[in-house]
C-alpha cells in the first residue's frame, strides 16, 4: 500500500512540477516523478514499507518519494528551459581560447575539492548517518530507516500525514486567491497581505505533528522558533535604530561607533559568560546591586534566578544574543544608509514629506538588499551559533526550556554519542533552514532592488 | 601534470611514515627515549599541575622515558579524541576516564574489533616491581578495588576516587542551635526548620547540592537498591534500568518536598558544581552535598571566609537501612598494543604515579581519598587526619559500606546519557512540579531505550 501510495504521489508531483500541458508532457512527468521516489526509496532499500516499519515511517517514506518527485520533475524542467534560452538566445558559446576540455575542470577543482570533502562528503554521511543507529567506536552499526525521524514525530501516523497536508492545501489555496482576485480590488489588496504569512500556517502545522511527550521534540521547537524569532526581530530593529542613530552629526560619533560594534568582535560563549556574570543570582553583579539596593531601602529584595523561569531564561539568551549580533547588523547598516540617495531625501523635504515618511519610504526600501542579508546572517546566528551562549548561561535550563534545535543536536550527538538520532535532528535544522532561505527568496523576488533605477 | 603527480607521491610518503612511525619493540634508552603520553581529563592548575609535576619527576628519575601530560576539559573530550586518535592509529597510551563510563570503556573496540584497553592486572602479570618502582596496584583501597574489579581483575589504575559528603556550615548550625551535622533525612529536615526559622537565616536556602546523577545512584546505593538488573550489571551485562524503585521514588519526593518547602536550593542548572558550591561559600545555604574531592578547597573557603566547616557522611533515608554509599571519580585506563619497552613505561609511572607518597600528596592537595591502604597509614602517621578530621570522612564513610552490588554500585551502558535523563526529569520535578511516580516512570522509559540501543551495539 506504501509502495503504490508512493507511485502515485510521486507520478502526480512529477507532472505537477514538470509540466503537463500535453499528455507527452505530462507522461515524461510523472516517469520522472517515479524515478525521484524510486531513487531515494531505493537508497533506503524500501525499508519504510517493510513489515516491521512503523506507519509513521511509511508515512515519512511517501513523504520523501514525493519530495523527491518533486525534485527530479522540477530539476529537469530548469535545465530544459536553460538549453531552450542557451539555444534560443544565439549567444556566442566559444572564444578565441582553444583549450582541451579539462583545463576549466582543472581550473575548477580547488573548490570543487573543498566543497566536496567539506561539504558534500560530510553532507552525504550525515544523511546516511540518520538512518542509523551507531555509537563511536561501536563494533556494530544497526539500520534504523526512519524510526530516528519517526520518534521525534507524534505517535499518530494519521496526524503526521494529514497536517502538513491541511497546510500545504490552504497556503496552496492563498496562492490562488491571490491569482483570482481582480487585481486592484479590496479583495487582491487583502490576499496581497496575507501571502507573505503562508509559511507562518506551516510552522504552525509542524508544532502539532512533533511528539509532546517528556522529552518531545515540540519543546526544542517550540524554544527555537521563540529564541530564534525575538533574536532576529530585535537585532534586526535595534540594529537598524541605532545605525540611524549613529548616522547622524553627533560630537564623537567614531567613538560611539566604536564601542557600539564592539561587541561583533566577542565569541558567543564569552556573551554567554558575560551575562552570566551580570544576572548570576548567587555573585553576579546585578544581584549585588539589587541587593544594596534592598538594603539601602530596606526592603527584602533580590535577583531572581533567570534559570529557574522559563520566560526570564529564554528572555536572558534572547538579551544575551541579540548584544551579541548588533555590532554586526549596525554595521552593514550604516555601511547602508551611506548608499540611501541624499538628493530623493532632499526632494522628498521639499516636498513636504516628514522625517518618518522620509524614514519609511525612501530609506528603509534603500536598505532592502542589506536587510535581506542581515536577516539570513541573523537566522543563521540563532539557528546555530546561540550554542555556546545557552551553555554558558542555562545549559537548557529550566527543564528543557531554553534548548534549541543545535543545542539538542550537541547534547544527543555529541555528549551522549548516539550519532544516527543526532544526525537526524541535523538533518531536521538542514531542511529547516533550506525551506526558510528558499521562502525568504520568494518573499524578496521582484520587491528587494539591487540597482539604483 | 608529472610534477602534481610526483608531489601527491611526495605528500602519499610522509604520510605513510608519519602512521608507520611506532612500530618496532626497540629497548627504552636515555639516548632515545620512548614517549608516553598520559591524556587527563583536568585543565585547573592544581590538579593538572599535580599530573604534570609527577611526570616530570618520573622522566627525570628514569631519562629513557618521557611522560607527557595532555589536558582535555571533560572526560567526554578525552574518550572521544582517544577513540579517533585509536582509529588513525597513533593512540596515547594512558587515559583517564571516569566510573560512568567503566562500561563503555571495556566494551570499545577500534576499527578492526580489538578491545582498545588492556587489563592492567594482565600487563603487570604477578610483578611486584616493575623499572625499579614498586607496584602498588594490591594495595589499593577496597572501595576502589570493588568498584573496579570486572572478571576479577582491575583494567584500570585507581586514582581520583571521591564519594559524596556533607558539609555544614558550623556557625549557622550552632547559632540554629544545632551542634553536630544532621545525620538523616529527618535530621536534616529538623535542623532546615530550626535554621530557617532564624530571623537571619541564610539568604537562598537551607541545604543545596547538584542535580547530578551520582547524587541519586548514592541514594539507591544507601538504600540498598540496584540502579540495574544482573547484580548491577557486575553478574553479568545489565539490560534493564531501574529508576522507579521504591528506594528512588523516595528519595526523588523527599528530594522534591525538601525544595518546595523552600529548604533546599535548587540553583537553576543540571549539573551545577560551581553554583552550589558558591551558595555555600557566600554562606547563602547552610550545608552542601558535595563530592568529598573539593574537601581541602571547601574547608579553606570557610576559613578565608570566617566560618567553621565540617564535613560528614551524606545523609539517609531513617526508614531504610543503610547499606553504603558508592565511589566516584576516574581510573587510569591504559591502550592496547604497545610494545614491552613502552608498556613496562606507562606501568611504571602508572605505579609510581599512586606510590604512598604521591598518593598521600594528592589526597591533601584535593580531597580525593587516599588511593593505597600504605598512604593511608602514613598520614595516619604523619598525623594527618588529627589536623584535618575533614579529611577523613570520604575514606570512613566508604569503609562503612556493606561490600553489596548496590553501594559497589552499577556498570551500565550509555551511563552518561542515562544519568542525563534522570537529572532532567528530577529538573522537572522540581522547577516543573511535575509528578514524581508520573515523571520517573517516562524517565525510566526513557533511559531503558537508550540501554537496549547500547545492547543492541555492544552486547553479546
Amino acid at each position: 500500500m506504501g509502495i503504490l501510495a508512493s507511485v502515485i504521489i510521486s507520478a502526480l508531483l512529477g507532472a505537477l512540477s514538470f509540466g503537463y500541458k500535453s499528455r507527452r508532457e505530462g507522461a515524461m512527468g510523472a516517469a520522472l516523478g517515479i524515478l525521484g521516489g524510486a531513487v531515494i526509496l531505493g537508497a533506503l532499500g524500501f525499508c519504510t514499507f517493510a513489515s516491521d516499519a512503523e506507519s509513521t515511517e511509511g508515512v515519512l517514506g511517501v513523504a520523501l518519494a514525493g519530495a523527491f518527485a518533486w525534485m527530479f520533475g522540477a530539476g529537469t524542467k530548469a535545465v530544459f528551459n536553460q538549453r531552450a534560452a542557451d539555444l534560443g538566445s544565439g549567444e556566442i558559446r566559444t572564444g578565441t581560447y582553444n583549450l582541451s576540455w579539462w583545463w576549466p575542470w582543472l581550473l575548477l577543482s580547488p573548490t570543487l575539492l573543498i566543497l566536496v570533502f567539506f561539504l558534500y562528503l560530510p553532507a552525504y554521511q550525515t544523511f546516511t548517518l540518520s538512518t542509523k543507529l551507531t555509537r563511536l567506536g561501536a563494533p556494530r552499526v544497526a539500520d534504523r530507516c526512519l524510526s530516528n525521524f519517526s520518534d521525534i514525530l507524534v505517535v499518530n501516523p494519521t496526524t503526521v500525514a494529514i497536517i502538513p497536508l491541511i497546510a500545504i492545501a490552504a497556503i496552496w489555496g492563498i496562492g490562488l486567491w491571490n491569482r483570482l482576485a481582480m487585481p486592484g480590488s479590496t479583495n487582491a489588496a487583502i490576499a496581497a497581505a496575507v501571502r507573505p504569512f503562508g509559511i507562518l500556517i506551516l510552522i504552525f502545522a509542524f508544532y502539532f505533528i512533533f511528539e509532546n511527550e517528556n522529552g518531545g521534540y515540540r519543546q526544542i521547537y517550540v524554544n527555537t522558533l521563540i529564541i530564534s524569532g525575538f533574536t532576529v526581530g530585535l537585532a534586526m530593529i535595534a540594529g537598524l535604530a541605532l545605525a540611524y542613530l549613529a548616522f547622524g552629526r553627533i560630537k564623537g560619533i567614531t567613538v560611539y561607533r566604536t564601542l557600539l560594534i564592539w561587541p561583533y568582535a566577542i565569541s558567543p560563549p564569552v556573551a554567554g559568560i558575560l551575562f552570566f556574570m551580570m544576572f548570576n543570582a548567587t555573585g553576579g553583579i546585578l544581584a549585588h546591586v539589587v541587593d544594596s539596593f534592598g538594603n539601602f531601602v530596606g526592603l527584602d529584595v533580590s535577583l531572581p534566578n533567570y534559570t529557574k523561569s522559563v520566560g526570564l531564561a529564554r528572555a536572558t539568551i534572547i538579551l544575551a544574543s541579540v548584544w551579541k549580533l548588533l555590532g554586526y547588523n549596525l554595521l552593514f547598516f550604516l555601511a547602508g544608509l551611506q548608499t540611501v540617495p541624499r538628493a530623493q531625501i532632499e526632494a522628498a523635504t521639499l516636498d513636504g514629506a516628514n522625517s518618518w515618511q522620509r524614514f519609511r519610504k525612501i530609506v528603509v526600501p534603500a536598505l532592502g538588499p542589506i536587510a535581506f542579508f542581515l536577516l539570513i546572517t541573523n537566522l543563521t546566528y540563532s539557528f546555530f551559533d546561540v550554542y555556546g551562549t545557552i551553555d554558558f548561561l542555562t545549559k537548557g535550563a529550566p527543564a528543557g526550556a531554553t534548548s534549541v534545535a543545535i543545542y539538542e543536536i550537541i547534547r544527543v550527538g555529541v555528549d551522549n554519542g548516539d550519532l544516527g538520532r543526532g544526525a537526524a535532528q541535523s538533518v531536521i535544522l538542514f531542511l529547516a533552514v533550506i525551506g526558510l532561505t528558499a521562502w525568504q527568496f520568494r518573499q524578496s523576488e521582484g520587491r528587494i532592488s539591487y540597482g539604483s533605477t | 601534470m608529472k610534477k602534481l603527480f610526483g608531489l601527491l607521491v611526495a605528500f602519499s610518503l610522509v604520510a605513510a611514515a608519519c602512521s608507520g612511525s611506532d612500530e618496532g619493540g626497540a629497548e627504552a634508552t636515555a639516548e632515545n627515549p620512548v614517549t608516553i603520553q598520559m591524556w587527563v581529563a583536568f585543565s585547573d592548575d592544581a590538579r593538572l599541575g599535580f599530573a604534570e609535576d609527577r611526570a616530570a619527576e618520573f622522566t627525570a628519575n628514569h631519562p629513557e622515558y618521557i611522560v607527557e601530560v595532555t589536558s582535555f576539559d571533560s572526560y567526554n573530550t578525552v574518550f572521544e579524541q582517544a577513540q579517533l586518535a585509536i582509529d588513525e592509529g597513533n593512540p596515547p597510551e594512558i587515559i583517564h576516564f571516569f566510573e560512568a563510563a567503566t562500561q563503555e570503556a571495556l566494551d570499545a573496540v577500534d576499527k578492526d574489533g580489538n578491545p582498545i584497553f588492556q587489563s592492567v592486572t594482565e600487563a603487570i602479570d604477578g610483578r611486584t616491581e616493575i623499572l625499579g618502582e614498586e607496584v602498588v596496584l594490591g594495595d589499593v583501597v577496597s572501595a576502589a578495588t570493588n568498584y573496579y574489579t570486572i572478571d576479577g581483575q582491575l583494567y584500570s589504575m585507581p586514582w581520583n576516587t571521591s564519594s559524596t559528603t556533607m558539609f555544614s556550615n558550623m556557625d549557622i548550625l550552632e547559632a540554629a542551635g544545632i551542634s553536630e551535622p544532621p545525620k538523616t533525612w529527618a535530621e536534616v529536615e529538623t535542623a532546615c526548620d530550626a535554621i530557617m526559622g532564624m530571623p537571619d537565616a541564610p539568604s537562598e536556602g537551607c541545604i543545596t547540592w547538584p542535580n547530578h546523577g551520582w547524587f541519586f545512584e548514592q541514594a539507591l546505593g544507601q538504600a540498598g537498591a540496584n540502579l540495574a538488573n544482573n547484580d548491577n550489571g557486575r553478574a553479568g551485562r545489565a539490560t534493564e534500568v531501574m529508576l522507579n524503585s521504591d528506594a528512588a521514588l523516595d528519595y526523588v519526593q523527599w528530594w522534591s518536598d525538601m525544595e518546595d518547602s523552600g529548604n533546599y536550593l535548587y540553583t537553576g542548572t543540571q549539573r551545577d558544581w560551581d553554583g552550589t558550591s558558591a551558595a555555600f561559600q557566600a554562606q547563602n545555604v547552610a550545608m552542601l552535598v558535595y563530592s568529598s574531592s573539593d574537601t581541602t578547597a571547601l574547608t579553606a573557603a570557610g576559613d578565608e571566609n570566617g566560618f567553621k566547616v565540617q564535613s560528614s557522611f551524606m545523609p539517609f533515608n531513617q526508614d531504610r537501612e543503610y547499606a553504603g554509599n558508592l565511589i566516584g571519580g576516574a581510573t587510569l585506563w591504559m591502550t592496547a598494543g604497545m610494545d614491552t619497552a613502552t608498556q613496562d613505561g606507562a606501568l611504571a609511572f602508572l605505579n609510581y604515579f599512586s606510590n604512598p607518597e604521591n598518593a598521600a600528596a594528592w589526597h591533601k592537595l584535593t580531597g580525593y581519598i587516599p588511593i593505597t591502604n600504605s598512604a593511608v597509614s602514613r598520614l595516619d602517621g604523619e598525623g594527618w587526619y588529627a589536623e584535618s578530621p575533614n579529611s577523613k570522612v570520604a575514606s570512613d564513610q566508604l569503609d562503612a559500606a556493606a561490600n553489596t552490588p548496590a553501594s559497589t554500585g552499577a556498570l551500565l551502558g550509555n551511563f552518561v546519557a542515562i544519568r542525563d535523563v534522570v537529572t532532567a526529569a528530577i529538573e522537572d520535578i522540581l522547577v516543573n512540579d511535575a509528578d514524581v511516580a508520573t515523571r520517573m516512570q517516562s524517565a525510566q522509559d526513557e533511559a531503558q531505550s537508550l540501554l537496549d540501543d547500547y545492547n543492541e551495539l555492544y552486547g553479546g
